[in-house]
């Protein structure tokens, strides 16, 4: 079959194919383990010419980005890539945005179409090795869990992916107690070398959460990691029950959540969560500050 | 937990003269209810002088226990008769506070003299002002402390300034802090106050500069903030200021400035964190510095430094109308962006606030370019999200580093092109 440059698998709505967005979902169920394609791969993201975006003439080409739009749209994407990965020692971070481009409809929803490049989250001594991904992203009006279709090159071997995975969840399973660790990093911005691997677990979890809420006016990064009220190794599995501070850039607010994970090397992640809704005001001097939070509706985004 | 409770011991140790040799922390694990009861009989013996960190709860919990030496055999002979498994946590006590003392004191020793200052590391408000004094103390003639305002809760505000004569020479202003979780910026400024000193007379063109205009640098602008940064959230941003009818606390200081005051680009809840204040300068952390460059009247320059994201900013935030001198101001960015990235390859982007990175009203920068300060910049320094606000200590002099070049090509640029 012909790979048509823009016959793109991921979501081009507007009133007559509203079926799209959940076609995208069962395609990216589908294409779980696409995740660590070949470099080079084809198909329609690959293709040498420009994807020319949804054809239904609903969408408008949106010549004016909103600044940063490219950026957040890359996060969601980085997010949601390593969450599907579900491998702690392969999580990637954004190096830089490469070209994109924007469409609106009139419902405002949003898609972008975008190629960048990422690093190694972790990386080791003089490691430089970018990745490279291309990923549509497509935003609901100011509500969150934007759709993503996401392919990134590989820069780790599949089975040293694996092994170094492995290596992770034996470390973990030694570490002793961490139930009365708090704040990592500290203030000072330090991580004890022997507890990177729950950072490491955490930051994982965190991106299912990450890039569930992030929208095209609000994007987020993970800040703290704030306690840790289970860790449990004594089963195959490592049951982790932590609490992160999210910081969400465009309001600068501080959200804490509540999150459960599951892992196992090589099983898909299992996550849930709760995140802090709009803060009730502190009552005392001495409860713990969290600021208030979720943005109001009706404020412009900044 | 455990590290607060050694604290204690060694506070009560060097305060009540209490010694700890031989003595031991046992973890006790109960199996069942009845050996609860038991260890619970044994709280109850207060000869033994036993000191519960954790005390008897349920089966599966551990208790953890510190035993002092005399009654160390009568404990385990007690535990060992009713087959109530322990281990020992600590094998003695006192040298585990021997060697936590050495590290604490280490750490926290006052440095002598900026030179034997630690500039790597992240320091307290006392710390950052003590610095400040043997700076003064060091070199009389460059520099001087300035009390600029108090804060809502009553600290000084000081400001260092660094002149070699003249009288209300053209300036230029630097502060850092102003939101006090973004602490690689106080750290950064504590590293320009000493550059400054040591480059004074040694690099040629930053000689040119101070040898004709003053530099005013504010390194903690919210020591409110700052202080509560360090006593009970490391992530608080804005000021600590009580609002009334709210019990939220805290205005953003960067959306407290007469420029957009209010407009969209901050926020009329008091419990946010862009929170805009009830009008603006309402902040005396805010207009302490207003006051200050009216009164002066003769600042040319107007530099705040934030974190993080990696970016060079001008006005405006408020509004999409471009200042009027964007061109220059745009050119200027680049090249100290430019010089910035040749140290470490660290990579910047720099627009317009409202462009670069969101709208934001009430903004420093914005207020003090319609002032008439030209050259008016905002910086975000390191990172871009890796680490945040908790960037490490280790990145702390790098970022100064590379910093410093883009703050002087603006200098250099500012006295070349008087105004």
């Amino acid at each position: 079959m012909q790979p048509l440059p823009q016959a793109l698998p991921a979501p081009g709505p507007g009133g007559p194919r509203p079926a799209a967005p959940l076609l995208a979902l069962l395609l990216l169920l589908a294409l779980r383990g696409s995740a660590a394609a070949p470099a080079g791969s084809e198909g329609p993201q690959g293709s040498a010419a420009a994807p020319e975006g949804p054809q239904d003439s609903a969408w408008q080409r949106d010549s004016e980005l909103p600044h940063g739009l490219l950026q957040r749209a890359a996060r969601a994407a980085l997010h949601f890539f390593n969450f599907r990965a579900g491998s702690p020692s392969a999580l990637r971070g954004l190096a830089a945005v490469q070209q994109g481009r924007a469409w609106i409809n009139s419902k405002k929803e949003c898609q972008v179409d975008l190629e960048f490049t990422t690093e190694h989250y972790n990386p080791e001594e003089g490691e430089e090795r970018l990745g490279k991904c291309s990923a549509q992203v497509f935003f609901k009006n100011e509500k969150p869990r934007p759709t993503i279709n996401v392919t990134c090159t590989r820069f780790m071997e599949k089975s040293k992916r694996q092994q170094e995975d492995y290596l992770l969840y034996k470390h973990m399973k030694q570490l002793k107690d961490p139930l009365d660790v708090i704040s990592i990093p500290d203030s000072h911005g330090h991580i004890d070398p022997s507890l990177r691997p729950i950072w490491d677990l955490a930051f994982l979890g965190s991106s299912y959460v990450m890039w569930e809420k992030t929208t095209q006016f609000l994007h987020y990064y993970m800040a703290q990691l704030s306690s840790v009220k289970q860790w449990k190794t004594d089963e195959d599995a490592i049951d982790f029950d932590y609490t992160v501070l999210l910081h969400e850039f465009s309001t600068q607010e501080i959200i804490p959540c509540r999150i459960h994970l599951v892992w196992h090397p090589s099983k898909p992640l299992k996550v849930k969560y709760h995140c802090q809704g709009p803060q009730a005001p502190e009552e005392a001097s001495g409860i713990e500050e969290g600021s208030a939070a979720a943005p109001t509706t009706g404020l412009t985004n900044y | 937990m455990q590290g607060l409770l050694i604290f204690s011991l060694l506070l009560g140790a060097v305060l009540g003269k209490e010694d700890f040799v031989g003595h031991q922390v046992l973890r006790i694990s109960v199996a069942d209810e009845a050996q609860v009861q038991k260890v619970t009989e044994l709280e109850d013996l207060e000869h033994l002088q036993l000191d519960f960190w954790r005390g008897p709860a349920q089966p599966g919990s551990p208790i953890d226990v510190r035993v002092p030496f005399p009654s160390l055999q009568a404990v385990k002979v007690f535990l060992e008769a009713h087959g109530i498994e322990y281990t020992i946590m600590i094998e003695d006590v006192q040298s585990l506070l021997d060697e936590e003392e050495e590290q604490m004191f280490a750490f926290q020793a006052r440095a002598a003299s900026t030179d034997t200052f630690n500039y790597a590391t992240y320091h307290t408000l006392d710390e950052i002002y003590g610095f400040m004094d043997m700076l003064v103390a060091e070199h009389p003639q460059l520099v001087s402390k300035l009390q600029i305002g108090k804060t809502y809760e009553g600290r000084p505000i000081y400001v260092l300034k660094f002149s070699t004569g003249g009288n209300n020479r053209p300036a230029i202003w630097i502060d850092t802090g102003i939101h006090s979780r973004e602490w690689v910026t106080q750290a950064s400024g504590i590293w320009f106050a000493k550059k400054i000193t040591q480059d004074y007379g040694q690099n040629p063109a930053f000689t040119a500069i101070l040898d004709k205009m003053d530099i005013f640098l504010e390194i903690v602008t919210n020591p409110d903030g700052f202080a509560f940064t360090h006593s009970k959230n490391r992530l608080w941003r804005k000021t600590r200021s009580i609002t009334a009818g709210s019990s939220c606390v805290g205005v953003d200081p960067n959306r407290n400035w007469d420029a957009g005051f209010g407009k969209a680009g901050a926020s009329s809840n008091p419990c946010s964190e862009t929170y805009h204040g009830k009008f603006a300068n309402s902040e005396t952390e805010v207009k302490s510095i207003v006051d200050f460059v009216k009164s002066h009247g003769n600042i040319k320059a107007f530099i705040s430094i934030h974190s993080y994201s990696q970016l060079l900013l001008y006005p405006y935030g408020y509004t999409t109308d471009p200042a009027q001198d964007q061109a220059e101001l745009d050119e200027l960015a680049k090249s100290a962006v430019t010089a910035l990235a040749s140290l470490y390859g660290t990579k910047f982007k720099y627009g317009s606030i409202i462009k670069a990175i969101y709208r934001a009203s009430g903004g420093t920068i914005d207020w003090t370019y319609n002032q008439g300060i030209k050259y008016s910049y905002t910086f975000e320094l390191r990172d871009t999200g890796r680490y945040g606000f908790l960037l490490p200590a280790s990145q702390i002099v790098p970022t100064a580093q590379e910093t410093w070049l883009a703050l002087q090509t603006i200098m250099d640029h500012t006295l070349k092109h008087p105004y």
